[in-house]
């Protein structure tokens, strides 16, 4: 027999009112230092910096410069450069978005169903181009595709001669966009494995008692509760489609004729050149678009309920 | 966060922007600091204290061990060297200047120094340091704005023609003195065997609006006019254009290659027959070729083909500027004095291969017995400056990049120099 002990009321070990204020401020205290050193700061300057002529020697006397108003970013779009950089940034995100995201579906979709004894392997495989190092990759292509690379040495195998990629404008944008597909697509694979592993698995049994087969359990069941999953890789792939740097910068650094070239890339010469007025309006311009992008996204893909 | 606690940040936030932006907005760009520069001489006293030198890496890399019989003489002075990626020099300079924490002594390129020319980053080079007359023209007036001189040359390169002397043998041509022989010359020595006849630069960036400009001049353009106005548009730069793309679209040079550093390779090998490159080519053939003695049988040198104005090539090299920051320019001003002199300069040519600055140093049997030299001393003594203003390097980059859409015949010349033209006016000087 076991003794009853009259419960005592239990003293409530969490803090109250002001200090529970406090002590949350505490623990946010190193981030939100951080945050407002490394991003608020510097964001509101640059946003500062964007109204003013301000270039590379003008660093002396940050505060001297003549304010300019809006015509940094008048600037921006009377530059054909710019614009055809934005075109260029656009195509990255139309391309590329879609694609990485549908090769990395379609791989966690099988990874998640047909080879699962082979899913840890296939996992660090499909995930390496991630985590490589982007200079080196970037180098490696820069061979394959070469005139004489190792693409074209394929083709001359099948008696047919490859063009110069990376030296036609046509072709060179294809290249790049395609090295970002391969550098992500791992990335996209894994968010949505994390998906999938999070649907329950008997719903699915239940749909198959009821009789549904394989393609209408991705239909009704897989993909509508994937959409969260869709929505985060969708804006996170959009945001560095819209920031793609790395790719155009080591591969064709923004040729051939510019068709390449990023809207990312353009800020990073205009503040090589000293232009920094200009350098921050263009990055003013990438946040604006990532912001509104983003927005539309969350409203279009956000889930109903 | 509490609501509190929510308009508490958005009020920091708020008036962050606002402070950042009013600050910014509250005054106008006042006179730049006053000089801290004084112009005095420099005595012949020996030289003290801690000397902080920042150079890019290359040429300055033996610097410590060309300046020992300075050091010997001044044996109380300190010279710390820091060398940095030639791709980032500038920008850290930049920085350092701007953060107050720059060295004493700098190194600079002529071709692209002149955002640094201001007193309240550089000091005036003091009366009787060094004999303007004593370097090369162009070099020397790279450093000076409004009669001020600011820098002082230290090694200088141009380019001319460096061209296969064997190739050009077997098809019976001789170096091509005017424009009009350029691509029949490189014809011949396509048929004499080279895939291409110039390995012609495909970089599309500051170096070929570089040569685009060095090309106005020769046809008789300026790049700026007297009262200070951008003069790119002018038949000058369309002509200069034209004369540049003439080589891919008759099919002498290829615009997919070789790139940087396949020119000497190609070169070697005989898939490209001619470059229009600087002096240091000249000592690392060998090197390419792996073999002593393959540049002696097998290259020549010719300065540039002239156009309607002659054979104007472009001044590069290194300068040195005491920062106007500087605690020690005096010990400063003695070392740079030290590097003018013909013995130091005859000494850097014989540690690197940089070639003087100092007209006379090139007197010296070290250099003048050096045949393949003598092109590149002809073409220095015709060799004009870059414009003395800011934006020079945005500009030049733009022609280098317009000047791919010509080459490749995307563009006409007309309306590539019209884009530079307009995109120079909207930069300005970089100064007003």
């Amino acid at each position: 027999m076991t003794s009853v002990v009259p419960a005592s009321p239990r003293k409530d070990r969490r803090p109250r009112g002001a200090r529970r204020t406090a002590v949350a401020w505490l623990f946010l205290a190193p981030f939100t230092l951080v945050f407002l050193l490394y991003t608020a700061v510097p964001t509101v300057a640059a946003l500062g910096f964007s109204l003013t002529d301000l270039r590379g020697m003008d660093l002396r006397h940050p505060f001297a410069v003549d304010l300019v108003g809006f015509d940094n970013y008048l600037r921006l779009f009377r530059d054909d450069s710019f614009l055809r950089d934005l075109l260029n940034t656009g195509l990255f995100v139309a391309v590329g978005v879609p694609l990485t995201m549908g090769i990395g579906l379609a791989l966690a979709l099988a990874l998640d169903s047909g080879i699962r004894r082979l899913r840890g392997v296939f996992r660090t495989v499909f995930f390496a181009p991630v985590v490589t190092n982007i200079v080196a990759v970037a180098l490696i292509w820069q061979y394959a595709f070469h005139a004489n690379g190792t693409v074209n040495e394929v083709f001359g195998a099948v008696g047919f001669a490859g063009p110069n990629w990376l030296d036609d404008p046509d072709l060179a944008m294809p290249v790049v966009i395609l090295l970002g597909i391969w550098r992500n697509f791992g990335y996209a694979m894994v968010l949505f494995l994390a998906g999938l592993q999070a649907v329950p698995r008997d719903v699915y049994e239940a749909a198959a008692i009821d009789g549904a087969g394989r393609w209408r359990q991705l239909r009704h069941i897989t993909l509508p509760l994937l959409v969260p999953t869709t929505l985060v890789v969708t804006v996170l792939l959009t945001v560095f489609y819209l920031q793609v740097f790395d790719e155009p910068y080591l591969l064709t650094n923004g040729g051939p004729l510019g068709s390449t070239e990023s809207v990312a890339l353009y800020t990073y010469r205009q503040f090589g050149a000293g232009e920094f007025g200009v350098s921050s309006a263009a990055s003013f311009v990438t946040l604006l678009l990532i912001g509104l992008v983003s927005v539309v996204q969350f409203r279009l893909l956000r889930p109903r309920t | 966060m509490s609501n509190m606690s929510r308009r508490s940040a958005l009020q920091l936030t708020s008036g962050m922007a606002v402070l950042g932006t009013l600050a910014l907005a509250g005054c106008g760009r006042g006179d730049d600091t006053a000089a801290t520069a004084s112009a005095k001489p420099v005595d012949s006293s020996p030289a003290k204290g801690t000397v902080k030198v920042w150079a890019p890496q290359g040429d300055a890399d033996v610097l410590a061990k060309v300046i020992k019989p300075f050091k010997a003489a001044n044996p109380d002075l300190d010279v710390k060297f820091t060398l940095i990626p030639n791709a980032e020099y500038y920008t850290k300079l930049q920085s350092a200047i701007a953060a107050g924490k720059g060295p004493d002594l700098a190194q600079f390129f002529p071709e692209a120094q002149a955002q640094f020319l201001d007193p309240s980053i550089l000091r005036p080079v003091p009366d009787g340091l060094v004999e303007p007359d004593s370097f090369f023209k162009s070099l020397w007036d790279a450093g000076v704005v409004k009669d001020v001189a600011y820098t002082v040359p230290w090694y200088a390169y141009t380019y001319a023609l460096v061209y296969r002397s064997d190739l050009a043998e077997k098809a019976g041509v001789k170096a091509p003195t005017t424009w009009a022989a350029t691509v029949p010359f490189l014809k011949a020595l396509q048929d004499a065997g080279a895939a291409h006849g110039l390995g012609a630069d495909i970089g599309w960036d500051i170096f070929n609006g570089q040569d685009v400009a060095m090309y106005a001049w020769q046809a008789g353009g300026s790049l700026r006019s007297a009262d200070g106005k951008w003069t790119l548009d002018t038949p000058a730069t369309v002509d200069a254009l034209k004369f540049n793309a003439s080589f891919f679209t008759s099919g002498t040079a290829d615009p997919s290659g070789p790139t940087f550093l396949d020119a000497q390779p190609y070169f070697v090998s005989g898939r490209t027959a001619c470059m229009i490159t600087g002096p240091w080519v000249v000592g690392q053939l060998d090197t390419a070729a792996k073999k002593t003695g393959w540049t002696t049988s097998h290259v020549a040198t010719a300065p540039l083909p002239a156009g309607s104005s002659g054979s104007t090539s472009f001044a590069g090299g290194g300068t040195w500027g005491v920062l106007a920051s500087s605690g020690n320019a005096d010990a400063s001003w003695k070392l740079v004095r030290h590097l003018a002199t013909p013995s130091t300069q005859v000494a850097q040519y014989k540690a690197y291969s940089s070639l003087p600055a100092v007209v006379s140093a090139w007197d010296d049997p070290a250099i003048a017995d050096q045949p393949l030299l003598d092109a590149f001393l002809t073409q220095m003594k015709t060799t004009r400056a870059f414009p003395q203003v800011s934006t020079w390097q945005q500009v030049a980059t733009r022609l280098g990049k317009e000047m791919e859409g010509v080459a490749k015949g995307t563009q006409s010349a007309e309306k590539a120099a019209a884009k530079v033209q307009a995109y120079a006016e909207s930069l300005g000087s970089g100064t007003e």
